[in-house]
């Protein structure tokens, strides 16, 4: 593995953020020259010269080896991380080192959970800062999963087959150039029609962009302490259910299906049990919540319930309500699309609707073959057949995923977390959700965890990003050799 | 950017420009903590000088007005006004500097009533000419005689005047207390703001660091590396008739000395081939 290379590849990623702190920056400017300023234009200088010394010394790499592309993602979201701290680190107030750390990680992995507890204190520059680092991560994501993975070509990594099913495959026959074009054209022309759409529905320039920003990372890092629910508009609500709703699908099937191409949302078997999930789950939470007696009329109950959910499962964490409040049975239907997600390929985390897919259908397979020992049982998904290879990948990843939620719920309850909690916010950091329940719930934030908890989430967080065995991989030495 | 001469000199002006960075953020910061610290302190310096004066006064006035009231010096009633109007005086400044002004409105009032209330009384005991009238009801002369008061001067001094001298007391002492209570913000924000001057060098430090760690590695396998390999290569050629190869990235002008020393070899092995 060339060092090198890699520094290279992940200075020009540095470069990328040191532009996003001099964007900040210049809205601090515009702004007064408010208390942001400085900490945003000290870090912008200083990542912008650490991108920039590696490029000094080492030629652009005529071809890339799966391992250092690989090295590149992790290295570049881990060291984004760290210099996406500095202005947080260097303004001060509510941030220490590990809640500075923590809302970092928080936001370069679209998570979306915070530390702070007046979030309204901060100036526009972080404000800003603070949306950017979930815009930043969710198109880093989505490049990750479009660009590079597809890029290791027909290499045997467990990652590429675990992430990605047959049908996202199928979206990557376009050349690699022609991927990032589509990625941008989605990405961005989201986000700006979801800028309009928030300016246009009451709210002001700068809250509409960071919205819209947050919305389509499926981040969930809000300019209001109440989050959306500050606004109380149902038409606000709307937008952003679309927003965080397209942006959770496969970024390549929203571009098939604007160009007409016969993959598109409307085949796609994925997309239409994530559709089923999410309408399912808001029908039955809103029943539970109007039975309840939580909300007076069936209405305002499903409105409720249907934003939350689609926050939720599409990783978001926006809230309108506060989720404590609400029935046992909507809690734990919460919880459950916590852990399920949203498609792979989109800005969103958490184990995927793809490979939930894919773990029914072995199941019925399974039972199926138990019937008829001697009957050939093919896994098909949008008519194409699942390898072997494939479906053993999505059962480890699964069950890996599982386990260590259920580890960092263990380790959460010796440090006297409630259950609820600890269970609650292990789900969330490692689907980068963001809220949780309990003492972590929708209006609630990270900042009561000790600073033990909040290092185990953030790597949580990190670990979901990375789609867990690529961050693992980094702990080998043998990766490195 | 072609040259390593010209990678290396870039390389070292990116460590100084940072150290520089780093030096004016703490020289910036520095000097921000400096002028914060000058700030309290003075400030703290002038609530003692102002409270120790007005204090002074007061002890100076009740003097005075003992002076008057028990010892029957009533010349001193001049020091006693003089003495009101300097604590006047000293309460006006106080208000000016202060930071908020409000606070010292019970002061105020409580050198008002104590002006207020001596004054009276020396109007009270004012010594009035009396009319001195013979036998035969003529008026032959004045007297000076003081009016009679229901208190006599020590029973006022101690009742009334002591009350009040008392209360300019505790007003002072809350003025100095209220003045130290604010200036904790300023020094809770001095604490932030050596945070402040702490961290963005410690970051700058950190990324210097890197800078030269990175600079190190580059100029290992850039430089150094290949000079090594280089000087490998031509030895075992020279030595043992090895073939000249180095499978290094080589840039620059390693590169063309490769390149040359490539050249020179082959050229050698022609005219070796030829004899």
């Amino acid at each position: 593995m060339r060092l090198s290379v890699i520094l290279r590849y992940v200075g020009t990623v540095m470069l990328c953020v040191s532009a996003f702190m001099a964007v900040s920056a210049c809205i601090s400017f515009a702004n007064n020259v408010d208390t942001g300023f400085y900490p945003l234009l000290l870090s912008s200088l200083l990542t912008l010269l650490l991108g920039a010394f590696p490029m000094l010394f080492v030629r652009k790499a005529q071809s890339i080896t799966n391992k250092e592309g690989f090295t590149i993602v992790v290295g570049s979201w881990v060291l984004s991380c760290v210099v996406g701290m500095f202005p947080y680190l260097i303004w001060g107030g509510e941030f220490t080192l590990v809640n500075a750390w923590f809302e970092s990680v928080s936001g370069f992995t679209t998570t979306g959970a915070t530390i702070l507890n007046d979030i309204e204190a901060l100036p526009q520059g972080l404000l800003f800062w603070r949306s950017a680092t979930n815009w930043i991560g969710g198109v880093g994501v989505v490049m990750f999963a479009l660009v590079i993975l597809p890029s290791l070509g027909t290499n045997k990594m467990a990652l590429t087959n675990v992430e990605l099913s047959s049908l996202a495959k199928d979206n990557y026959r376009y050349r690699t150039q022609f991927i990032v074009r589509i990625l941008l054209f989605v990405y961005v022309g989201l986000t700006l029609i979801t800028t309009l759409l928030l300016k246009f529905s009451g709210m002001r320039w700068f809250d509409a962009l960071n919205h819209a920003m947050s919305a389509c990372a499926t981040g969930g890092f809000s300019t209001k302490n109440a989050s959306v629910g500050f606004y109380d508009s149902w038409v606000i609500e709307l937008i952003l259910m679309c927003a965080m709703f397209l942006s959770s699908i496969h970024f390549g099937l929203i571009y098939a299906t604007l160009m007409r191409k016969g993959n598109n949302i409307f085949r796609s078997e994925v997309v239409r049990t994530y559709v089923a999930i999410i309408v399912g789950t808001s029908l039955c939470i809103g029943v539970s919540l109007f039975a309840a007696e939580i909300y007076p009329t069936l209405w305002e109950s499903l409105r409720q319930a249907s934003f939350q959910v689609v926050s939720l499962i599409s990783t978001t964490g926006f809230a309108t309500a506060d989720t404590n409040l609400w029935t046992p049975f909507a809690i734990v239907l919460l919880i459950f699309i916590s852990i399920v997600c949203a498609c792979a390929g989109s800005t969103s985390g958490g184990l995927k609707v793809d490979r939930l897919l894919l773990f029914v259908k072995q199941l019925a397979a399974r039972i199926k073959h138990q019937q008829h020992p001697n009957a050939v049982i093919r896994i098909r998904v949008d008519g194409v057949v699942q390898e072997a290879d494939q479906l053993n990948g999505v059962v480890v990843f699964v069950v890996t995923y599982l386990v260590i939620i259920l580890m960092a719920t263990v380790v959460n309850t010796m440090f006297a977390q409630d259950l609820t909690t600890a269970f609650s916010s292990a789900v969330a950091c490692m689907g980068n959700v963001g809220p949780g329940f309990g003492e972590v719930g929708s209006f609630d934030n990270y900042a009561q965890m000790p600073s033990i908890l909040k290092v185990q989430a953030s790597s949580l967080m990190l670990m979901g990003r990375l789609e867990i065995f690529g961050f693992i991989q980094l702990f080998f030495l043998k990766w490195w050799r | 950017m072609k040259g390593i001469g010209k990678r290396v000199t870039v390389g070292f002006l990116s460590i100084v420009a940072l150290l520089f960075i780093s030096g004016m953020i703490s020289l910036f910061e520095l000097s921000n903590m400096s002028n914060d610290t000058e700030d309290i302190l003075s400030a703290t310096k002038r609530n003692i000088e102002i409270s120790n004066e007005l204090l002074n006064t007061v002890n100076e006035h009740g003097r005075a007005v003992v002076g008057v009231v028990i010892l029957g010096n009533r010349a001193r009633i001049d020091d006693c006004h003089r003495l009101v109007s300097e604590l006047e005086g000293a309460v006006s400044v106080a208000r000016n500097e202060a930071l908020d002004a409000s606070r010292l409105d019970p002061l105020s009032a409580s050198v008002a009533q104590l002006r207020s209330m001596t004054d009276a009384y020396f109007e009270a005991t004012e010594p009035v000419e009396v009319p001195v009238i013979s036998a035969d009801s003529i008026v032959i002369g004045t007297n000076l005689e003081v009016p009679k008061t229901t208190k006599s001067g020590r029973e006022w001094y101690d009742s009334e005047y002591k009350a009040a001298s008392d209360k300019v007391i505790a007003s002072i002492e809350e003025f100095m207390t209220h003045t130290h209570a604010s200036l904790a913000p300023r020094a809770e924000q001095l604490n932030k703001n050596a945070y402040r001057s702490v961290t963005p060098v410690l970051i700058s430090l950190v990324v210097m660091i890197a800078i030269v760690l990175m600079f190190f590695y580059f100029i290992r396998i850039y430089c150094v590396k290949p000079l090594l390999r280089l000087n490998k290569a031509l030895s075992d050629y020279m030595a043992f008739r090895l073939p000249f190869n180095v499978k290094d990235e080589l840039i620059d002008e390693y590169k063309e000395l490769y390149d040359n020393i490539e050249t020179l070899v082959n050229l050698n092995k022609q005219q070796n081939n030829k004899q």
